[in-house]
């Protein structure tokens, strides 16, 4: 009788705290295509995501230009262009010993990479040094891009203290706390 | 003291000249592809105007991406014409495009040059009484002012034309360098090979196996600079009759059927172009009444271009291996390699062949002593060979070899007696016999490492021997009659000059040249054995040069 008691307890706990998973939102300054995330949380681990986006290499250039995943995701490059290219990408986050060159591969081919290590992937091409592309590698499933407005919303993040980065291509990343209950705020203006 | 300045700067002036002659026609990569396709030089260039395997495939297939042309288009073409109107042909025009936006590309660029004390020396050619100007060691030039266009009007017809808007400074001294039409892969139309066949039509450098006018030096091949001008000089047993001023690396005005590809396999030129030998482009000739003209009415227009009814012959065969062990690589437009794409390692063996006639024109007699124009025609030909080795993306060995031969007609009055030709003036000419001929031979060897994306490391070797110039090299008093060099010390003129090059950015480029001159003299004196002209005391004018060249 008790441990039913005690079992029905944890369960409605347990639901009780799913509910209480709230968002985070906000405005990134300067607007489209950045990438808010939320910081390694101490002492949390995630599951490794099983989808793989895929970056594609079209009319020389990266598509999507910019792509933010969980660490541990597997990415798909695909090459859509009749011309070779070289995916490589010096360092991720200024650490050149993380830099990698992916090869060559002919159109219609991917090639997948699994990305283990946070923090920001240059992507560039050897053979068409004007393509530039980024995957944000987070180490939480909490992320978002902005939209046109510079707007995001970053959804399931349980009520806690976190630490949110706000990146953007060409800006120095900024990293401010936030406490979610139910919903956090986090406003960023980013500069160079 | 003064008269040898007067002459080290009339030679420094034309060296010079002769820097920025060859600069006018380097240097051409064509921002207006970047801005169509929305990419970087280094797409096609690996050093501009040198073109990487992508750049030669991308000018075989008519300024074209060889495959999805199209979707690479960042600025889509505009249609002259819907492509339905094809099924209406002939009674509606052939569709075609334009470029979506001008596809201009312009170019800039500046030169620093120190000259070597010994073109002081030359002082010894200054006529008496002359005043000589001050000669520089050190001296700054404004290059050239240009203008480029180049693209595709669909249909595979391809046109590029190339103008030098101004030079050191001065405005409209300039000229055309290339415009023409070409019409890619022609022979689809009578079931020929692809790319078995294509016609140009225009003015072109000749398919040469070295590019003269899109080559990444600064300082030209001496044996494309080479022109077989023989000398009017009694002081030797041998002399030479001929006059003529063609160049290798002279543009040519006419058409030209080629075909195969530069980036594996064979590719040929077959050229018919105007014969032009002559002192003088005749494009500049005044407009004249008896004279019939493209674009003149009863007179004036643009000027004939051909100094004689025959038409100058160039051809040119090579074949490239490359060398890459992956059949589907080795066929591929670049190699696959581990870090990207690449150029081939490849192995290209060539050969070419040019037939002209010079023609010279005297006021002579009939054999019966009627006033009448005796005219020398005199055939001449270059024939040779090339070769290119090239390890991936960095290192290139070239080597080319050239013969020229020229016959040579010399005078001769009503008796059938040789006319002295310090003589001709005032001789009257009925006829020619053919002597020895004008001949020389040369080449260059270089060797290009590509140490870093950015910097070119070069060393060229050039050599020519010349009849001609020997013979020229022995008359440096009075007059200099039109030698390359100025009084060359031997029959063979040998230059080395290491270079290198750094791309600040991909359309900035810094050059750096150090010549080490041929040997050259200014004393000629009698040799006590001979009793010929021989020079003495040689000496080098070594000439380093710095250029700075920007494309937007």
């Amino acid at each position: 009788m008790i441990p039913r008691f005690l079992l029905t307890l944890l369960l409605i706990s347990a639901v009780a705290v799913t509910v209480s998973a709230g968002t985070i939102e906000g405005t990134v300054s300067p607007g489209k295509s950045s990438v808010v995330y939320v910081d390694t949380i101490q002492g949390k681990t995630f599951p490794t995501p099983s989808q793989q986006p895929v970056m594609d290499q079209k009319g020389l250039m990266f598509n999507p230009h910019v792509m933010v995943i969980q660490a541990g995701t597997t990415v798909q490059f695909l090459n859509s262009d009749n011309v070779q290219h070289n995916v490589f990408w010096p360092s991720i986050s200024g650490n050149k010993k993380l830099g990698h060159n992916l090869g060559t591969w002919p159109k219609g081919d991917k090639r997948p990479f699994k990305f283990d290590n946070v923090g920001v992937v240059s992507l560039l091409c050897n053979v068409h040094p004007e393509m530039a592309g980024y995957i944000v590698v987070s180490p939480t499933p909490y992320f978002a891009e902005t939209d046109a407005s510079g707007n995001y919303k970053i959804e399931n993040v349980p009520d806690g203290k976190y630490n949110v980065v706000a990146w953007h291509e060409g800006m120095k990343p900024l990293t401010k706390p936030v406490d979610v209950s139910g919903t956090g705020k986090a406003d960023f203006t980013l500069s160079k | 003291m003064w008269q040898s300045f007067r002459i080290s700067k009339c030679f420094l002036a034309l060296l010079v000249l002769v820097l920025l002659i060859v600069a006018s026609r380097q240097g051409f990569a064509i921002p207006a592809f970047s801005r169509l396709y929305g990419t970087s030089c280094s797409t096609c260039h690996i050093d501009f105007p040198k073109l990487n395997d992508f750049g030669k495939a991308f000018k075989d297939a008519g300024f074209k991406f060889p495959k999805d042309d199209e979707s690479m288009l960042k600025i889509p073409p505009v249609m002259l014409g819907a492509p339905a109107n094809a099924e209406l042909w002939p009674k509606a025009i052939w569709p075609g495009t334009i470029p979506g936006i001008p596809p201009i590309g312009l170019r800039m660029n500046n030169y620093f040059q120190y000259t070597g004390t010994s073109s002081g020396k030359f002082a010894a050619l200054t006529p008496a009484g002359t005043l000589p100007p001050f000669v520089p060691t050190t001296d700054f030039e404004t290059g050239f002012f240009s203008i480029f266009t180049a693209g595709n009007f669909g249909s595979d017809i391809a046109f590029w034309v190339d103008d030098d808007i101004s030079v050191s400074g001065a405005n409209a001294v300039g000229e055309l360098g290339d415009g023409y039409l070409r019409f890619v892969n022609i022979g689809r139309l009578i079931k020929l090979p692809k790319n078995s066949l294509n016609f140009r039509v225009g003015q072109f450098e000749l398919e040469l196996p070295f590019t003269q006018a899109r080559s990444i030096w600064i300082s030209p091949y001496d044996i494309y600079s080479q022109a077989n001008i023989g000398a009017m000089n009694s002081l030797v047993p041998l002399q030479q009759f001929v006059n003529n001023n063609f160049q290798m690396a002279d543009v040519g005005k006419g058409v030209e059927f080629s075909g195969g590809l530069h980036t594996g396999g064979y590719n040929y030129s077959i050229a018919i172009i105007d014969q032009n030998t002559g002192p003088i482009g005749q494009d500049q000739n005044p407009g004249s009444p008896y004279i019939p003209q493209a674009t003149g009415s009863n007179n004036g227009g643009v000027g004939v271009a051909s100094n004689a009814d025959f038409k100058d012959i160039y051809a040119s065969f090579n074949y490239r291996f490359n060398l890459e062990h992956d059949k589907e690589s080795r066929e591929a437009i670049q190699a696959a390699g581990p870090t990207g794409p690449r150029d081939h390692t490849y192995l290209n063996f060539g050969t070419y062949y040019f037939y002209g006639r010079s023609v010279q024109r005297l006021l002579g007699a009939t054999v019966d002593n009627t006033s009448s124009l005796v005219t020398a025609r005199e055939p001449f030909y270059r024939v040779g060979g090339n070769m290119t080795f090239n390890y991936r993306c960095c290192l290139q060995f070239n080597a080319l070899y050239m013969f020229g031969h020229d016959m040579n007609l010399l005078p001769i009055d009503s008796t059938g007696a040789l006319i002295p030709l310090q003589n001709l003036s005032s001789a009257v000419p009925v006829g020619f016999i053919r002597s020895t001929p004008a001949t020389f031979s040369g080449g260059f060897v270089d060797a290009e490492w590509l140490a870093y994306p950015w910097m070119y490391l070069m060393i060229r070797y050039d050599g020519v021997n010349s009849t001609a110039d020997r013979i020229n090299g022995l008359q440096t008093n009075p007059s200099f009659t039109g030698a390359p060099f100025n009084g060359p010390f031997s029959s063979t003129r040998n230059r080395i000059t290491p270079g290198v090059q750094f791309l600040i950015h991909a359309n900035i480029k810094a050059s750096f040249e150090y010549q080490f001159r041929p040997s050259q003299t200014v004393v000629i004196a009698t040799n006590p054995v001979t009793g010929l002209p021989m020079a003495f005391n040689p000496f080098h004018t070594n000439t380093a040069v710095a250029g700075l060249e920007w494309v937007y």
